[in-house]
């Protein structure tokens, strides 16, 4: 059930991202919005809820994408394996850390995308225009990251209070 | 120790696996098709219901509006009806010159429109999902236009939809010329929505405001479709080439239908 939860709002993540993000200028440099969510995967569920989820929306951000095939999945991986060993010597608990924690992540997975670019096309991205998209990037994570953090914690306690309440019921 | 080796061993693995894959580029019964399948039939509904909810706003609210436009749009069509009768003319002294120089007669390919549902997900990468595919007859490498330009070629196709890949792409590539004096060179994307054309003699005059159009020496766009308008030169001292940028005249962050040419004749070298 918990593979539903994460599979629902990743897709809904997908869908927002690319058909209705476009719309609005405004999020024309925002960052990836299944960063946050690898990174929730990473801080707040287990090795085992976590893998699947992620294996399978890298490949379907692969697919979507225009970049080579497996950029997305290696950049989701690179992430929670980042944030995993973070947590070994940071203290999660403390929502002080969360917006460095996403940022951390978006620039780890911009850095990967400009060096995938670097190494396929070199000299066709301007040094000034990567840094400045880079930075908006950073920006938006830093503000809006942790509240994607707590939004998704919030709606997984609340899925599982609902399960809770669904097997009571049909269990009586 | 050895977690440092495992690190450095993964990384080197994983560059390793990305650099095969972009210079491999999966096939069209690859995995890509799938996910593709899954995901598009709901990024098609959602633009769908984008559209809708924006035209009983544009329809119903904005009525004011809408009159004040009419009036606009009622002299902007008188104007048109003058341009379009003198293109008329010119179009009639075109074929009259064309079969006095006996000049091959045009074949028109056969294009089909398709809606754009959905764009990619990194602003790093520039392509579009569009709602025709395989059961339309698009096939994985055919052009995809638009009245004022070249929009891009399409690179993955499912049952029903299609992958295209913007020229302003890095990966993409248009073999092009500057209309006025037929330099050519390669049309590359670059950064901010813009193009480089590259490997342009230096002896070549390009000037600002140049129109490029489409070579047709690539084999997958027809031939001399507007790509857009030089919009920087700079001559180094040294060197053979000129850094020249294009800025297309297709406005990609307002693509909402595209033509795709199924039937187009390659030119035989």
């Amino acid at each position: 059930m918990t593979y539903c939860f994460h599979v629902g709002i990743c897709l809904c993540l997908v869908l927002f991202q690319t058909t209705v993000m476009p719309y609005f200028h405004l999020f024309d440099r925002f960052y990836d919005l299944l960063a946050p969510f690898v990174i929730y995967l990473s801080l707040f569920q287990s090795l085992r809820q976590s893998i699947p989820v992620i294996l399978f929306f890298g490949f379907l951000m692969d697919s979507l994408s225009g970049g080579p095939f497996g950029l997305y999945l290696t950049t989701y991986i690179w992430l929670f394996i980042g944030v995993k060993w973070i947590i070994t010597f940071l203290h999660v608990g403390d929502s002080f850390l969360l917006p460095f924690i996403v940022a951390a992540g978006v620039l780890l997975q911009n850095c990967i995308f400009i060096g995938t670019i670097a190494i396929s096309e070199p000299g066709t991205q301007s040094l000034s225009a990567a840094i400045s998209m880079v930075t908006v990037q950073v920006l938006w994570a830093i503000f809006t990251g942790p509240i994607f953090l707590m939004v998704f914690n919030y709606s997984h306690g609340k899925w599982n209070k609902w399960l809770e309440k669904v097997f009571a019921k049909v269990n009586s | 120790m050895v977690m440092i080796v495992g690190v450095i061993v993964l990384i080197a693995v994983n560059i390793i696996l990305l650099s095969v894959s972009n210079r491999r580029y999966l096939s069209y019964y690859g995995p890509g098709r799938i996910a593709i399948s899954l995901v598009a039939p709901f990024q098609e509904a959602v633009s769908s219901s984008i559209r809708f909810v924006r035209d009983i706003w544009g329809h119903y609210f904005f009525l004011v509006k809408a009159a004040q436009e009419n009036d606009n749009f009622k002299k902007a069509l008188s104007h048109a009806v003058e341009i379009n009768n003198l293109h008329k003319e010119l179009k009639l002294s075109n074929v009259r010159l064309r079969s006095l120089l006996n000049f091959r007669k045009t074949i028109i390919d056969k294009v089909i429109a398709a809606e754009v549902i959905s764009k990619d997900p990194s602003p790093w990468f520039k392509t579009i999902m569009i709602d025709k595919g395989k059961d339309d007859s698009v096939k994985k490498g055919v052009a995809v236009v638009m009245p004022e330009g070249i929009v891009g070629q399409v690179t993955e196709v499912s049952t029903h939809y299609s992958k295209v890949l913007l020229i302003i792409d890095q990966n993409s590539a248009v073999d092009g010329l500057v209309q006025r004096n037929r330099a050519r060179g390669i049309i590359k994307g670059g950064s901010a929505d813009r193009c480089l054309f590259k490997y342009v003699l230096r002896k070549n005059d390009v000037a600002v405001g140049d129109t490029v159009v489409s070579s047709g020496l690539d084999g997958v766009f027809p031939k001399g479709l507007p790509v857009g308008h030089v919009s920087g030169v700079i001559k180094p001292n040294s060197g053979i080439f000129q850094e020249v940028s294009v800025t297309p005249y297709v406005d990609f962050e307002k693509l909402e239908e595209v033509l795709v040419v199924l039937n187009h004749k390659k030119h035989k070298f």
